[in-house]
């Protein structure tokens, strides 16, 4: 197995023991930075389909996030003065009234995982600042975020927003959390439903595509 | 003698076949929202929430989060507000530990979100283990009045608190993410702080057990994707340690079972639980309600509409044709409980709820065949 093959296995299996090692020892053998970070990338694709599968769990992700955040470190030096192309850069929030994030937390792993760039408002978004940030940052995709049934409708309010912005036809808008179909983030304006983390890396990837 | 509506929860519990499915409604959400934004329908402005529910027809499921007061003793507790948020500093002799909240009034003024958690890192495990060892839970007098307010019409949901032990450690006190990050770094700090949250919990569970209670409530709010690797480790032991005194005590155990379930459900009948309470089956979660039977025979389930059949976006037709089709799956309908999952949402209108009570009359009627 090559140095790089064996540390993207250690990264889907989370082993973040030998990564810091592993890591170097792929540098050392001539290996590009940005080649070792696209495959660790690769890796973490597997992961999320592990979880959106149901094999994996939160506890799972987040040992195969600490492996990348590890690999990361040892590579900083060797990355110094090379930009890494991005997939796109996603916004996300939570939505206005709503304090959860762990749903949210776990996209944002997984989409950084694969090598987006993530801006996160983080939770009790208004629609304003929704829009402010996407004049600011100028996202490819938007992500909201609910979790309650009495927050969920606040995603079709800030799909009105940025269309009375005109924003609306600069991003793509997702949406997911507990409550929340398909069938309602159709009907809420949204572009997308991502039910997990692991789906919302392929329907993103989907999207900064088409 | 027709059965108050109560009673007919309980004996379903007791897995007795009695004449018609009993409907446990949920409202608080919705009934909050609408008193905090003065709202509420014009016939139901000054209404409590179970006499709405009465007036509906079903049997009214009031939350009250727990029949336990906490007090602090050996430590100093500072309380003070920091707008938008409230500030408690626990101080200790090892150290302060601190918890900032926020209120949400998006559902009423009453449900507060830990902005900050009281464990923070690694150095707090001393003081939060002191902290929970110098806490001594008393009864809520709060609960009487409940209890005498609600009479036969339905059941107080109340018990030990909001969480169970292993998830107030999980979710209140560390946060999932940082507890992950413990349980992988530190498993036997963890370990340590989950023993005395379980002392903690021993001594809540007594005064429930003597407290007017017949339903005891031991844990809420799971997600199978979160839980699951921990379940076996930290949340099976106490719930049977939990039931099996509840059980000596002539009572049941319940917990509030809501979000995805499917890899929870082999393990839920391990768990010596008497019901599973909020179950919610597609099309807000992945799970159907048939699947959840195999949480064991014993096991009484609580709900099976979702939230969002309650929503303006399912037409009426759409939602007898829902509920309808419930009752045939449910089929003969023994250890189930109507009930929408988790609750009213605030869009709803709240006829529904009568409606549900309809459609058991005409269609809920037990055995069903």
């Amino acid at each position: 197995m090559s140095k790089v093959s064996d540390l993207v296995q250690k990264v889907i299996v989370g082993d973040w023991k030998d990564i810091g090692r592993l890591t170097q020892e792929a540098i050392d053998s001539g290996l590009k930075a940005e080649d070792i970070v696209h495959q660790l990338q690769g890796g973490m694709e597997v992961v999320g389909q592990k979880y959106s599968s149901g094999e994996y769990f939160l506890p799972d992700m987040m040992k195969s996030a600490r492996c990348m955040n590890l690999a990361f470190e040892v590579l900083k030096s060797a990355m110094k003065g090379i930009q890494m192309e991005s997939l796109g850069k996603v916004l996300i929030g939570t939505v206005k009234s709503d304090m959860h994030d762990i749903g949210k937390n776990i996209v944002v792993s997984f989409l950084k995982g694969v090598g987006f760039d993530v801006i996160d408002l983080g939770t009790d978004v208004s629609d304003t600042k929704f829009c402010e940030a996407v004049v600011r940052e100028k996202p490819n995709i938007v992500g909201l975020s609910a979790l309650l049934t009495t927050t969920m409708h606040e995603i079709g309010i800030v799909v009105k927003k940025l269309e009375e912005a005109g924003l609306r036809s600069s991003v793509k808008v997702v949406a997911g959390g507990a409550p929340v179909t398909e069938d309602f983030a159709r009907r809420m304006g949204a572009d997308a439903y991502a039910a997990d983390g692991g789906q919302a890396v392929v329907i993103c990837k989907r999207l900064v595509q088409s | 003698m027709t059965l108050t509506q109560k009673q007919r929860i309980l004996d379903v519990v007791a897995g007795k076949m009695v004449d018609k499915l009993p409907f446990g409604a949920r409202i608080d959400v919705w009934y909050n929202y609408h008193v905090a934004h003065d709202s509420l329908p014009a016939k139901y402005k000054g209404w409590s929430q179970t006499d709405i529910m009465a007036d509906q027809g079903a049997a009214a499921q009031k939350r009250f989060f727990s029949v336990c007061k906490e007090t602090y003793h050996d430590m100093e507790v500072v309380k003070r507000d920091e707008p938008p948020y409230e500030v408690t500093e626990f101080i200790t002799p090892l150290g302060t530990c601190s918890i900032k909240l926020i209120w949400s009034v998006n559902e009423g003024p009453w449900l507060a979100y830990e902005h900050e958690k009281l464990f923070k890192s690694q150095k707090d495990y001393p003081i939060v283990k002191y902290i929970l060892e110098h806490t001594v839970p008393i009864f809520h007098e709060g609960y009487a009045k409940e209890r005498k307010e609600m009479g036969d019409r339905g059941i107080v949901m109340t018990g030990t608190g909001l969480w169970g032990p292993s998830q107030r450690v999980m979710r209140e006190i560390m946060g999932y993410e940082l507890f992950y990050n413990e349980y992988m770094d530190r498993p036997e700090k963890v370990d340590e702080l989950m023993t005395a949250m379980i002392n903690l919990e021993r001594k809540k569970l007594d005064i429930c057990i003597k407290a007017d209670i017949e339903i005891i409530n031991l844990c809420a709010n799971w997600s199978d994707d979160i839980h699951t690797p921990v379940f076996k480790e930290y949340f099976t032991p106490w719930f049977r340690e939990a039931s099996e005194k509840i059980h000596a005590a002539g009572k049941f155990s319940m917990a509030h079972a809501d979000g995805e379930m499917r890899r929870l459900i082999p393990l839920y009948a391990d768990t010596l639980l008497d019901i599973a309470e909020a179950i919610t089956p597609v099309p807000q979660t992945k799970c159907t309600m048939t699947e959840f039977r195999a949480m064991g025979n014993h096991v009484t389930l609580w709900g099976g509409i979702p939230s969002i059949m309650f929503e303006p976006s399912f037409s009426n037709q759409e939602f007898d044709d829902y509920v309808k089709a419930l009752f045939k799956i449910m089929k003969p309908g023994s250890r189930f409980i109507v009930g929408m999952a988790d609750n009213l949402p605030v869009a709803a209108d709240i006829n529904r709820v009568g409606r549900v009570v309809e459609l058991i009359e005409k269609y809920g009627k037990l055995p069903i065949t």
